[in-house]
């Protein structure tokens, strides 16, 4: 009797520790994912798209700063040290508004495509023909 | 090339240092994505969204973890927001009180369990397990981090972690041994 016992119990242990194996096993046991091999290329590729992207518009937003910046500064002194008046400044944007806004877009636009467009183009196609 | 330097050289502007950064976590990030998007389909999606996050965040990484500690957080969040946003019917992202009792259907109706069959079924039984549970046992067994990293990559408590991890594995336990009973299987004295 005492020895059916011992034997059970050996054998209720040895189950237990073999359950606790196997849930080890699998526990640590890869899951079924995948990612593609060039996962890592084409990570990087997207991110160094996106960071150029992010310069460019960055470089851009500083020179339009300073641009803006050095016409405040130009009209400033022209308050300041050559008497202007701001009525006749008014009176005249007001009648030449087309023309005013026609040169700032331009600008404006000739600038982003310079700072922005075209140098984000070059490095796709840079890029491109790299891939090629 | 240590976790610093690495960083540095991402800061820097080294697609190579970023790529290498990639190549040596992907392993990390579709392991916790997976585990808690089952989705195969997304999978790929958020793993690229959780590098890209690694790369606009990557300035505010202080060292004061490891790099993986700190990537390991960026793809928990960016999984569990996903399945906040996508999968609220989901019945696994909280405890479901069927599985977490081990009631659920789906034990495998073979005459006789082999030991690879029977490592299968514990797999299929991790992914039917709640999103968190799937989670820490991630991390914990699978990853190898500490509780304190896992308490710093999910926000839950220390004490929440270790039971959960305990609540995991009884539950698998209890249902291999089921299935066991049931079957009455001796693959256990020949997988030793």
């Amino acid at each position: 009797m005492k020895k059916q016992i011992f034997l059970q119990n050996m054998f209720s242990e040895r189950k237990n520790s073999d359950i606790d194996k196997l849930v080890n096993d699998a526990l640590k046991a890869e899951p079924d994912y995948f990612l593609p091999d060039n996962f890592a290329d084409m990570v990087a590729e997207k991110v160094a798209e996106k960071f150029a992207w992010q310069q460019y518009v960055l470089e851009f937003l500083i020179y339009f700063g300073v641009v803006i910046g050095l016409a405040a500064v130009v009209v400033a002194m022209q308050f300041i040290f050559f008497g202007a008046q701001w009525q006749n400044w008014l009176h005249f944007i007001t009648e030449n508004i087309f023309v005013i806004a026609g040169i700032s877009l331009l600008t404006v636009f000739v600038l982003f495509t310079d700072k922005v467009l075209l140098k984000y183009f070059l490095y796709r196609s840079a890029h491109s023909k790299e891939l090629i | 090339m240590n976790d610093k330097d690495l960083v540095q050289q991402v800061l820097n502007g080294n697609k190579n240092a970023f790529r290498f950064l990639v190549a040596n976590h992907q392993r990390l990030v579709i392991h916790i994505v997976g585990r808690i998007i089952q989705n195969k389909e997304d999978i790929e999606d958020i793993c690229q969204e959780v590098f890209i996050k690694v790369f606009r965040k990557i300035k505010h990484f202080r060292g004061d973890s490891r790099l993986s500690t700190w990537i390991a957080r960026i793809a928990y969040n960016t999984s569990i927001s996903h399945i906040r946003k996508y999968q609220k019917d989901e019945q696994s992202y909280d405890e479901n009180p069927a599985i977490v009792a081990g009631h659920t259907n789906g034990e495998p109706n073979h005459k006789s369990l082999e030991r690879k069959e029977a490592k299968q079924f514990l797999l299929e039984k991790i992914e039917q397990l709640p999103v968190h549970y799937r989670t820490v046992l991630t991390l914990y067994h699978l990853e190898e981090f500490s509780y304190k990293e896992i308490e710093e990559i999910t926000e839950m408590p220390e004490g929440t972690i270790k039971s959960y991890l305990s609540r995991a594995r009884k539950i698998l336990k209890e249902k291999l041994e089921k299935v066991v009973e049931n079957e009455k299987t001796n693959i256990f004295t020949e997988y030793v």
